[in-house]
């Protein structure tokens, strides 16, 4: 274990000793920033007091989401597409009663609840890093004096798998911290006592808004730790990390559409990306009638174990001649 | 030397890539403190078997032991034995020098700071080991690729084609440094090029590969071309009686006659016998015309001379 850790040392030594490194985390922490003053200068929907008349708005809301309602009904009956919407209803209404606000965009949990979005960038970055952090040491030839040291190889891929990963999540909580500073300059502290209100078998539960947050940004996460797999076992198994990125980038952004075209066909919900959000079982319903929670996971776990036994044979095999 | 424990050992190593076979079953022991050439054209298998060595690419057949450990059933134990370079040292070049020996001696357990230190003295680099690795010359390179190497006092140094591309000042200053170890610190090296010369100035003993087969071992000390056999033509008549003599008094120099020519192979000081035998035997002997090989011939002979050398 001890000599696992000296390994993921030196990869990281590797990653975070090059410049381009260090352009990608300034660009991620850039995008945060001007995504935040977008957000407080570009779009401004309400500019009346958001305080005084919340009440009114959500009454509105609500009387717009019951027509919704009746005409999804009319046209497929009721069902699962009405249930996300009667939810709403229900919260909007229990808010109105018990007095507890709407989390406003313009406030720091605001800000904070859309900043996960922002874990696309991290993926492309991680995915960039893992990409290269096999297929480079091929193309410089450096693989060589790499692997003639008393270490097995399984224990040098792991130790670049691992230092993979642990950019990623250094990408993630960059985001956190930097959408948090950013946040709290912009919008203060105003709304922080309030709580995050979920509906469960018709019970309302009042959460902390910080956990509801940072389980935001662990849903995220699965996408992101997902497409890095992915990107290292294409980087491990043919050795360009070209045909890595490019592929791994292809398929982060065009994966969700594919499924959307497919959605008629059963069979899509054993794609990958028709699982890789899993937010689709706590707002929303799932791509195809019938997936569960636990059957996403379970098929998110397939995959992971594919990817990493594919990388890892093929890494263990290969005759090192170039 | 032959009482010694060898401290490398290929056993009827092969390889084969797809249906093809590459190397035909090499068998070699290597002791402590000798340096072994590796000779052979380009292409002759030199590289394969090195990296079956050391375990960039698997074994077919056969197997490698380094001090009786195999490298494929007990790699980490093996190649802690081994330090190496594999052609061109390539290096992190993004990484300083001493980030480069750092990365390395933490995938060895129990390398101090102060051995590092050592090592770059001793390959004199302690002027520029804090500058990037890109900002060096080939020469430097392959210095900081011998301080990899070295960094974990390994007893076998194995080298492939060390000197490749580096200029003579350079090709030189290796050759020194190889024997000193070899000799000062009791470190077997194990070294290919295709230069038969370079090998003559820093081997004990070279065997020559050729299309995947050793096709012979010997010790440098033998190989003085005052040794080697002569081609020697003899002007006789009559040619056919000469030959018989020969064939009867001497038949293992390979006699053969081309008109009033006869050749036979022989070492230069039984020359003077075999003249005195003929003209006993009542042949003329109007001529003798000895040529000698250099050892660069008699490379390209048994490596057939298909390649640039």
């Amino acid at each position: 274990m001890f000599n696992i850790l000296r390994l993921v040392q030196n990869e990281n030594l590797k990653i975070y000793k090059r410049m381009s490194t260090w352009i990608m985390i300034s660009l991620l922490i850039l995008s945060v920033v001007i995504g935040g003053i977008a957000t407080k200068f570009l779009m401004n929907p309400n500019d009346g007091n958001p305080e005084t008349n919340w009440k009114e708005e959500l009454q509105v809301r609500n009387e717009q989401l019951q027509m919704d309602i009746e005409q999804i009904e009319n046209a497929v009956g009721a069902g699962s597409a009405t249930k996300p919407l009667e939810e709403e209803v229900l919260i909007n209404n229990y808010r109105i009663e018990n007095d507890i606000a709407p989390v406003e965009s313009e406030t720091l949990w605001g800000f904070m609840i859309s900043a996960p979005n922002f874990t696309t960038f991290a993926s492309l970055f991680a995915i960039v890093i893992g990409a290269g952090i096999v297929a480079s040491e091929f193309s410089t030839g450096t693989i060589k004096l790499l692997l003639i040291r008393p270490v097995n190889r399984y224990k040098i891929l792991l130790s670049k798998y691992l230092a993979t990963l642990l950019f990623a999540f250094l990408l993630v909580l960059l985001i956190f911290i930097t959408a948090f500073i950013v946040g709290s300059i912009m919008y203060g502290f105003q709304g922080i006592d309030l709580p995050y209100l979920v509906y469960t078998e018709g019970q309302f539960v009042e959460k902390n808004m910080l956990n509801h947050i940072i389980t935001l940004f662990g849903l995220n996460s699965v996408n992101l730790i997902m497409m890095v797999t992915f990107a290292f076992m294409i980087s491990t198994v043919f050795r360009s990390s070209s045909l890595a990125i490019g592929l791994s980038l292809f398929l982060m952004f065009t994966g969700q559409q594919i499924v959307m075209l497919l959605s008629q066909y059963d069979w899509v919900k054993y794609i990958l990306f028709a699982n890789t959000d899993l937010t689709q079982y706590f707002s929303g319903s799932p791509v195809v009638e019938g997936m569960t929670l636990t059957f996403s996971v379970t098929i998110l776990a397939v995959y992971f174990l594919f990817f990493n036994v594919a990388s890892w044979v093929i890494f263990q095999k290969r005759d090192v001649a170039a | 030397m032959m009482e010694r424990e060898p401290i490398i050992q290929l056993k009827d190593l092969k390889k084969k890539i797809g249906r093809k076979t590459i190397i035909h079953g090499i068998s070699l022991d290597l002791y402590p403190g000798e340096v072994f050439g590796f000779l052979g054209p380009n292409g002759a298998g030199k590289t394969t078997t090195i990296r079956m060595m050391v375990g960039l690419m698997k074994i077919s057949a056969g197997e490698v032991l380094i001090n009786g450990h195999s490298v494929q059933d007990n790699f980490e134990k093996a190649i802690s034995y081994v330090g190496g370079i594999i052609e061109n040292p390539e290096m992190y070049k993004y990484l300083s020098g001493r980030d480069n020996l750092i990365h390395y001696a933490r995938m060895i357990p129990n390398i101090k700071k102060e051995k590092i230190d050592e090592i770059v003295k001793l390959v004199g680099l302690e002027k520029r080991i804090h500058e990037k690795v890109k900002t060096y010359s080939l020469g430097m390179r392959q210095r900081l690729g011998l301080a990899q190497a070295l960094l974990h006092s390994p007893s076998i140094l194995i080298l492939d084609e060390p000197t490749n591309g580096l200029d003579p000042a350079g090709i030189r200053e290796i050759r020194t440094y190889i024997r000193r170890i070899a000799r000062e610190e009791n470190i077997t090296v194990f070294v290919s090029s295709h230069l038969l010369s370079e090998m003559q100035l820093m081997c004990d003993r070279i065997g020559i590969i050729h299309h995947g087969k050793l096709i012979s071992v010997e010790d440098v000390t033998t190989m003085k071309e005052d040794n080697l056999d002569i081609s020697v033509h003899f002007d006789v008549t009559p040619s056919q009686k000469a030959l018989d003599i020969v064939k009867e008094v001497q038949p293992d120099t390979q006699p053969s006659i081309k008109e009033n020519w006869l050749t036979v192979q022989l070492k230069k000081d039984e020359i003077a016998n075999l003249n005195k035998v003929l003209v006993d035997q009542g042949i003329d002997v109007s001529g003798i015309y000895a040529e000698q090989k250099t050892l660069e011939e008699k490379f390209l002979e048994v490596t057939g001379g298909d390649s640039h050398v």
